[in-house]
């Protein structure tokens, strides 16, 4: 479904390149966990695919097409078949649940009577029934993430990039969250998910991708957060740098 | 469903950069009223051009009493010399350059002379032997005015020759004078009103980023996302355009039409009908700039 092949991303010249040759293959109906620090390539990775960025050299293909040949005014065409969610949801604030999902259906020329007939059926399966009618800042944060997964979802795309999606949200929520897009999932939608949050990666065991200064140090099948592999040095050294993390807190406290 | 949704993010924009639309609508239309000033004005020197050009003559004023010039040294014309100037008119070295003329005795002068100033009091004060009898030529080419000029003017009996042309050259230079310099007007401020709607957009663009984006993200197409905000710009400007010809319209109505006709009775003022004829002009000009500029405003500010 998604396959990147020796792709390089150089953002500014003499810079270290955000992307670093990754070669990478993600198939259809598969869940995939992207992992790594910040500025690793995570959002690099995901902007490759909805080309919001060009690579600088290497192909991405989506869905079996470069997408370095799609004309820019096919573009629209090749984001109809992503969803995609943040980790600050993007809703308009003065549409309520439903405009926001029906938004996504206008402005690609949905008719009105498929809107009306879709909306629902989808803000059912991302648990909103019958909050249609609120708006945005009358909803929980987990609450808004699912209308941000509905409006995503609406249009039927075959892939669901979703970064940090679970990113301001507290744990229990996170999962329900988790819940959504696993069974968005299991309905045949490709999930790609840049995250930082451990305890959903440790718990849903999917396959982890990690990025580290835009190489891919691992690509493991039902994985956790962190490798059990250990990489020695390396391990030591972030071992070491959280324990003085923490010394300096309790230190703080007392 | 996809023109509705266009309309209502038009609205949207509308409503939402009200203020700035406002001051689109003025500029443009401020802007366009010169330059359909400009244009009246042209269409008013081409009808006084076409009106007078027919009617006005060179004029060889033959000598009356109170003459001073050389040629009259032996005081008003004679019999012999009109019948003289009347036969070389005849002549065919001089009557290929001109298709008719005839002579306006002084008593014929003097009726003129009333009709043309009967609101002035310089009627009273003016007797029929202090004009000067003519013979008014209507030349087949205005230009070869030089030819009669040289061929009259140093015969007896003729006091001056002239080309009445010239009288309203003067007129059409100023008019002219006065189109060049509304257009001057009219280009700072379209030069105005372009900016204006530049910023306008951008700003449009600014407050709706969300929007855009989202829209971005799930594959709208490039028409849908700019579409709205460049009619937004091209609603502004035509708006400014109906207003600027609703305002020529009026001025030639009721103040060409109205207050100058009365005032001016032998100069043919352009109608108000024929001012509709730059209406559209002017809407298309709106409509033209504030698309291109909105155009390429959203290029650069607008990411599809």
């Amino acid at each position: 479904m998604i396959r990147f092949e020796n792709v390089t991303k150089v953002y500014e010249q003499n810079a270290r390149p955000a992307l670093d040759s990754v070669s990478l293959e993600i198939n259809r109906g598969e869940f995939t966990f992207l992992v790594g620090a910040s500025g690793s390539g995570k959002s690099t990775f995901l902007r490759l695919i909805l080309k919001e960025d060009k690579a600088s050299s290497g192909s991405v293909y989506v869905a079996g097409q470069n997408v370095a040949n799609i004309s820019s005014w096919r573009v629209p065409k090749l984001r109809r078949g992503i969803g995609v969610v943040f980790q600050d949801f993007r809703l308009l604030p003065q549409k309520n649940v439903f405009a926001n999902v029906a938004f996504a259906m206008q402005v690609i020329g949905k008719s009105r009577s498929i809107i009306r007939e879709t909306v629902p059926e989808v803000l059912k399966t991302v648990g909103l029934e019958g909050k249609e009618r609120r708006m945005p800042h009358e909803l929980s944060g987990g609450e808004q993430q699912r209308v941000a997964i509905a409006r995503a979802v609406v249009n039927r795309p075959g892939i669901l990039l979703a970064d940090e999606p679970t990113g301001n949200l507290d744990p229990i929520t996170s999962m329900g969250i988790m819940g959504v897009l696993d069974k968005i999932n299991q309905n045949g939608t490709t999930v790609v998910m840049a995250t930082h949050d451990d305890d959903i990666v440790n718990e849903m065991r999917r396959r982890v991708v990690e990025l580290k200064n835009g190489k891919v140090i691992r690509d493991e099948a039902k994985a956790l957060y962190t490798s059990m592999i250990p990489v020695v040095g390396e391990s030591r050294r972030l071992r070491d740098a959280s324990g003085e993390e923490l010394n300096r807190a309790q230190g703080a406290q007392l | 469903m996809r023109l509705l949704f266009i309309l209502g993010e038009i609205g949207s924009g509308l409503r939402r950069n009200l203020s700035m639309v406002i001051s689109v609508v003025l500029v443009t239309f401020v802007s366009l009223t010169f330059v359909g000033a400009a244009g009246m004005l042209q269409m008013q020197i081409n009808q006084m051009k076409g009106y007078w050009y027919d009617k006005v003559q060179v004029a060889v004023f033959l000598c009356n009493d109170g003459s001073t010039a050389v040629g009259c040294a032996s005081g008003p014309a004679t019999k012999e010399q009109q019948a003289n100037l009347q036969a070389m008119l005849e002549s065919p070295a001089v009557k290929q350059y001109i298709n008719d003329f005839q002579f306006e005795s002084q008593a014929e002068a003097y009726t003129h002379f009333k009709e043309q100033f009967s609101n002035s009091p310089i009627v009273d004060s003016v007797s029929e032997d202090q004009l000067p009898a003519s013979f008014r030529i209507n030349m087949k080419n205005p230009e070869k005015y030089q030819i009669i000029s040289e061929t009259f003017s140093s015969q007896p009996g003729v006091e001056t020759v002239s080309d009445q042309r010239q009288v309203l050259e003067r007129i059409f230079s100023w008019m002219n004078g006065a189109s060049v310099a509304a257009m001057g007007v009219a280009v700072v401020m379209i030069f105005c009103a372009v900016l204006l709607i530049t910023t306008t957009i951008r700003l449009s663009a600014f407050s709706r980023r969300r929007e855009t984006g989202i829209m971005r993200l799930v594959g709208a197409s490039k028409t849908v996302i700019q579409l709205p905000f460049i009619l937004e710009g091209v609603i502004a400007a035509v708006v400014g355009a109906v207003l600027a010809s609703v305002t020529l319209w009026l001025m030639a109505h009721f103040w060409l039409n109205g207050d100058l006709s009365t005032q001016f009775l032998n100069t043919p003022f352009i109608s108000s009908t024929q001012v509709l004829v730059i209406a559209p002009v002017l809407i298309a000009l709106g409509a033209g700039l504030a698309g291109i500029s909105s155009l390429l405003t959203l290029r650069r500010y607008l990411k599809v």
